[in-house]
């Protein structure tokens, strides 16, 4: 059974959500939790570190939809950071890129957030 | 061949070496038109010159140099070659000052043209040059062919790519929605792979639960979505709904952004629909898109289905467990034996229904000279009523034995059930006190139906009493009303079983009936009353549903 995890580092008032293993329809729920644990906190600016995730799905995608609203509403994003070609291959096809930045590294990423401060 | 020619030629053939080689080097095709594009000009000393491909089944211009945009904006469609040789394409070519063109030909096929501007010297072109524009497009017709292949290839490779993803994406889904799931998980899940998919923000999952409509899942305010819905008629929708026809006739929904509307059917039937806004892309839905949707809607409205027929079967059993704890106890309650009298006979039955009436009778002895018969029917059904019973059971059997006045008795158990149910819930009840001996009779009659005393064929109705118990403590005391018994006189106890039974064509058995057939009795024994009357009734009611219990007791005086 292929498995999933996360995990979250606080970085000043970023949160970085470190992904692992699969994630598809049967463990989109626990990505789901993570989002909604750091939403309810009032965490709203988060990079997604996709380092060690070996591969995800149109539900898992779904996802990172489902919050983004909110999160901008709250002036706050989900950037997306350290992806495998395969992994970054599935976003770009679904046309990801219009809508979430997806940088080479998690710097970079924190480093954007702190750029607009 | 003199020097100067000598060296033009070696020039040229330098120069065809040099592009061959960089063009062939390169797959991509900015890249290669680009150069060539710049080889044309710096060989044929022009400023202007442009390249266009057949793509889509017409010339499109895909490199320039030296042209604006306007002048492109007027490009004339060109879809074969006699096209080229038109008037309208040389006047076209002639006002944005191109004074050459060459087709770009692969072995195969025509890839477009390459076309070219005055050249400084405002020389024409001479033969030999035309001759060496031709040379070159068919060097660059392979390696233009070459890359035109590549990313053909390419847009193959992420068609079929993403349709992997879907398949991938429903076999997914198909395996996490066969496990039994929460309908409100498995509409998350449909949602999510969903909106991943088409990268919409807005969506909307409801299923229709017989008439009502339930939201499962909604990013629009769920309140107005649940009234525009409810305006539109959403059960008749059988068939995606577009853009356009959303625009034209559901306005009320089109306020939403709501762009695109796929029913999920079970069966042919529509159980659901999935609502989505935009696409981040700004695309609209295709109609593989759709399928895509109307697949992964049937997958999850099978299993929200599954769901609920799973629930409703469980509350079916629970029901049905329900009923036979309440028939147990109905049972128990109920007297395993009638005793009997020196000078009354007294015989009494019900015939339940398949739900718990809630019909009571009771034969109490008291003393050596003295009993107690009741009847009674508790509104409602099932384990309550049954509960109820019980209650009126035990005030029954307690008061009996402690000599009180049958008429305050009767005051004392309306104000302890009164306490003891809910608000709704009454009993109907009727009972007496009989002395063996004496042949005497005291009764107090709390609202039930009037049993019938025949006596020398004509019937007295017991009816002195007063309101039904356990709707309000009792204000008004009740009445008993004493009766001196005779032989041969005929008492008939009865529940509205009897007089309310249907028959299929929905008329009541009736009190009129009742009456009738029981005076036609009163010569045979109690048993045989009792038995002819539940045949009747059971005959009226041939065909129908028993929907309450049925209750006879029959008291002959001997």
């Amino acid at each position: 059974m292929a498995e999933f995890s996360t995990s979250i580092k606080d970085q000043g008032n970023i949160n970085i959500v470190y992904l692992k293993g699969f994630l598809d329809a049967h463990t989109a729920p626990s990505l789901e939790n993570t989002f909604s644990g750091l939403v309810d906190k009032g965490r709203y600016q988060i990079v997604v570190n996709f380092k060690d995730l070996a591969y995800i799905s149109s539900a898992g995608l779904g996802v990172f939809m489902a919050f983004i609203e909110k999160i901008r509403e709250n002036n706050g994003d989900i950037k997306l950071s350290s992806m495998s070609d395969k992994v970054f291959n599935i976003f770009d096809l679904l046309g990801f890129p219009l809508l979430y930045e997806i940088f080479k590294t998690e710097e970079e990423a924190v480093k954007k957030f702190n750029e607009i401060k | 061949m003199n020097d100067s020619e000598n060296l033009k030629a070696r020039r040229n053939l330098k120069a065809l070496v040099e592009l061959s080689r960089v063009i062939n080097s390169s797959l991509d095709l900015e890249f290669i038109l680009n150069n060539l594009l710049l080889t044309c000009l710096g060989k044929f000393l022009t400023t202007r010159g442009f390249i266009a491909l057949n793509l889509n089944g017409s010339l499109q211009p895909r490199a320039k140099k030296g042209i604006t945009d306007e002048q492109f904006q007027n490009f004339p469609v060109i879809k074969n070659k006699t096209e080229l040789q038109s008037e309208q394409f040389k006047e076209y070519l002639t006002s944005i000052n191109i004074l050459a063109f060459d087709e770009i030909c692969s072995f195969q096929e025509c890839l477009g043209i390459i076309a070219l501007g005055e050249k400084l010297n405002k020389a024409p072109y001479s033969d030999d040059d035309l001759e060496f524009l031709h040379t070159i497009t068919n060097i660059a017709a392979t390696a233009i062919q070459n890359s035109l292949m590549l990313s053909e290839l390419k847009k193959t490779n992420r068609i079929l790519d993403s349709r992997i993803s879907r398949l991938n994406s429903l076999f997914e889904l198909s395996k996490e929605f066969g496990l039994f799931s929460e309908s409100t998980k498995v509409a998350r899940l449909l949602v999510y792979s969903v909106i991943g998919q088409f990268l919409v923000q807005k969506f909307a999952v409801v299923s229709f639960e017989g008439k009502n409509l339930k939201i499962l899942e909604s990013k629009f305010p769920q309140d107005e979505l649940l009234n525009a819905l409810k305006n539109c008629n959403t059960k008749l929708i059988t068939s995606s709904i577009s853009k356009k026809e959303i625009e034209a006739d559901y306005t009320d929904l089109q306020k939403f952004g709501i762009e695109l509307i796929v029913p999920m059917q079970l069966q042919g039937e529509t159980k659901g629909l999935i609502l989505l806004g935009k696409r981040a892309s700004e695309s609209e839905y295709s109609e593989a898109d759709i399928e895509y949707i109307y697949s992964v809607g049937s997958l999850a409205i099978v299993s929200i289905e599954n769901q609920r027929l799973f629930k409703e079967a469980l509350e079916k059993q629970k029901l049905e467990e329900d009923l036979e704890i309440a028939h147990d106890i109905q049972k128990n309650l109920l007297p395993h034996k009638i005793p009997q009298f020196t000078n009354f006979n007294v015989v009494a039955n019900t015939v339940f229904s398949k739900q718990v009436g809630g019909d009571y009778y009771d034969v109490i002895t008291l003393d050596n000279n003295n009993f107690c018969i009741a009847i009674a029917d508790v509104s409602g059904k099932g384990v309550s009523a049954a509960l109820m019973m019980a209650n009126l059971q035990a005030f029954l059997k307690t008061i009996c034995k402690q000599g009180m006045q049958i008429d305050e008795a009767t005051g004392l158990i309306n104000d302890l059930i009164t306490e003891n149910t809910t608000e709704g819930k009454f009993i109907t009840f009727f009972w007496a006190i009989i002395e063996n001996d004496s042949k005497q009779m005291l009764y107090v009659n709390a609202g039930h139906n009037h049993p019938l005393l025949i006596r020398k064929g004509k019937i007295k109705k017991l009816d002195k009493g007063g309101i039904i118990l356990g709707v309000m403590n009792t204000m008004i005391p009740y009445i008993s009303e004493r009766l001196q018994l005779e032989t041969d006189d005929v008492m008939i106890l009865f529940t509205d079983g009897v007089s309310e039974a249907m028959n299929q064509k929905g008329e009541e058995f009736t009190d009129e009936r009742l009456e009738k057939l029981s005076l036609s009795l009163v010569e045979k024994p109690a048993k045989d009353i009792s038995d002819t009357i539940q045949k009747e009734v059971s005959k009226f009611a041939y065909g129908t549903v028993q929907s309450d219990d049925i209750t006879l007791m029959v008291i002959k005086v001997k």
